[in-house]
């Protein structure tokens, strides 16, 4: 009746899939896909450096169907990227007291997220003038 | 009370006996319940009426004590604070905590969570140690705001629970020990947080984590134990990079 | 007491990946608008674009951006991958942060020789 032997329950291979951490495994594509930005704004940069030709062909190629899903993709991944990068900010610093009081961790987010969609937006009115 | 309906609700029950079973299979059983009917209750009703050798820990009844943490329908919750109301139609599946060996039925093994507890110093260590006579070690409010938080944990181990990290590397230090950690390095009055560091800078330490957060999210107490991990990321970074220019003062 | 237990480099490249993922989440939504879509749609001339980038400042600028975005997928991209359990460790940690070794080079090399180049 007391015999011990406790059963180890193998974790599921494809565990990062399931419905619990799909948003995860979701949100650590989206890195990656600032690395994959990384590499056109590469690419853009030194059709630059190699010439007027190198440069038209890349901002022919800026206007093709597969650059515009590419770059539709690339938006929404910044964009989940930003927003969770800035959910997960308050984690990683110490509990901030002001006043006695603990700031929430939204009041971060929101603060951090009021700052990139202004810097974003002065890139972006930066280029438009 | 009397002329309600009698609702009926299935829950699938995963259950191990390791003197009978080779391995877990569910087991369906029918219970009637009363809109404030918790889980833990209904478990009880099967151990008293239906099948007495059902096997579950629970103390407190009222989310203080710990005990009867659980999956429910796949989300580590607390039996005594997760209603049937709120499962209905059904059927529930109830399965032991995640992540953990199995006992018996829905109890796991604590032991390996016990030890990493008690790994991390959980107590006090002030600078230098006064007599009684010489009073309180005093602290501010806002001071005790510091750490406040990160002093509620019950050890009920959801936050393992929902950590696939402590999944893939059971040697992974984890949520809650490190909930625990930040309690006392928050602390205005312990001088003990170079040691406490000392003993997560490795792989099995805070470098485990990936911040996918969700154990904060199963924390009945909002301990937020993501936070506790994170931010002493953050530290043992600092430590790793900055560790030449800090004078050496263990013997 | 028991000997504190061995450090890893991790850190080295989590500093890596929180600079990329700090720049990108602050300016990354920005810069694909103004790259992707604004560009395309009235592309300045050779000259102007030329111009630009000859500028020593943007090529710091992008000697600093591009290859921390690198730096940045490269740690998801070793995670995602160790956490699909796709392979060996040191081989998931050689691909990803390989590539963002070899970005890195490359990146600084183009950089060099557009600021320094005829």
């Amino acid at each position: 009746m007391s015999e011990r032997r406790p059963y180890v329950r193998r974790q599921s291979r494809l565990w990062w899939a399931s419905r619990t951490y799909r948003g995860y495994t979701l949100r650590e594509l989206s890195g990656v896909g600032v690395a994959v930005y990384g590499a056109v704004l590469l690419a853009g940069l030194d059709s630059v450096r190699r010439g007027p030709d190198a440069y038209a062909a890349f901002v022919g190629w800026l206007s093709t169907p597969v650059a515009i899903v590419l770059h539709l993709v690339l938006l929404a991944a910044m964009l989940l990227h930003g927003l969770t990068w800035f959910q997960t900010l308050p984690k990683t610093m110490p509990r901030l007291i002001v006043g006695g009081q603990a700031v929430p961790q939204k009041t971060i987010t929101n603060a951090a997220i009021g700052l990139a969609m202004l810097c974003s937006l002065a890139l972006v009115i930066g280029a438009l003038s | 009370m009397a002329d309600r309906d009698r609702l009926t609700i299935e829950l699938w029950i995963l259950r191990y006996r390791p003197a009978q079973d080779e391995e877990p299979h569910f087991v369906s059983y029918t219970v009637t319940y009363t809109e404030e009917m918790s889980v833990l209750e209904a478990l009880q009703s099967i151990k008293d009426e239906q099948d007495g050798s059902l096997s579950f820990r629970w103390s407190c009844r009222m989310a203080i004590c710990g005990s009867c943490g659980m999956m429910i329908d796949g989300t580590p919750k607390l039996a005594c604070s997760t209603f049937l109301r709120d499962l209905a139609p059904g059927p529930v599946k109830i399965a032991p905590l995640e992540n953990f060996p199995i006992e018996r039925d829905l109890v796991v093994t604590v032991a390996d969570f016990v030890k990493k507890i008690e790994s991390i110093y959980p107590f006090i260590m002030p600078k230098e140690t006064k007599p009684v006579e010489a009073g309180e070690y005093l602290q501010t409010p806002a001071q005790m705001a510091a750490y406040e938080p990160f002093s509620d944990c019950i050890n009920c181990m959801l936050c393992y629970a929902a950590c696939p990290q402590f999944g893939a590397n059971p040697d992974f230090i984890g949520p809650g020990a490190m909930a625990l950690l930040q309690r006392y390095n928050g602390d205005s009055r312990d001088a003990g947080s170079r040691e406490r560091l000392d003993l997560i800078h490795g792989e099995d330490g805070v470098w485990s984590c990936t911040a996918v957060g969700l154990c904060s999210e199963a924390c009945p107490k909002l301990v937020d134990p993501a936070n506790a991990v994170n931010q002493n990321k953050t530290n043992s970074a600092f430590d790793f990079f900055l560790r030449g220019l800090r004078k050496e003062n263990h013997s | 007491m028991t000997r504190p237990p061995k450090r890893t480099i991790a850190p080295i490249f989590w500093l890596l990946f929180g600079a990329g993922g700090m720049l990108s989440a602050l300016f990354g939504t920005g810069l694909v608008i103004v790259t992707g879509f604004l560009l395309p749609a009235s592309p300045p001339s050779y000259q102007a674009a030329a111009a630009i980038l000859h500028n020593p400042l943007a090529g710091l600028v992008a000697l600093a951006t591009i290859p921390l975005f690198f730096w940045h997928g490269a740690e998801r991209l070793f995670l995602t991958l160790k956490d699909m359990r796709a392979g060996p460790r040191p081989l998931l940690a050689l691909i990803s942060y390989g590539a963002a070794a070899v970005g890195t080079l490359v990146t600084i090399l183009l950089i060099f020789l557009m600021e320094f180049g005829s």
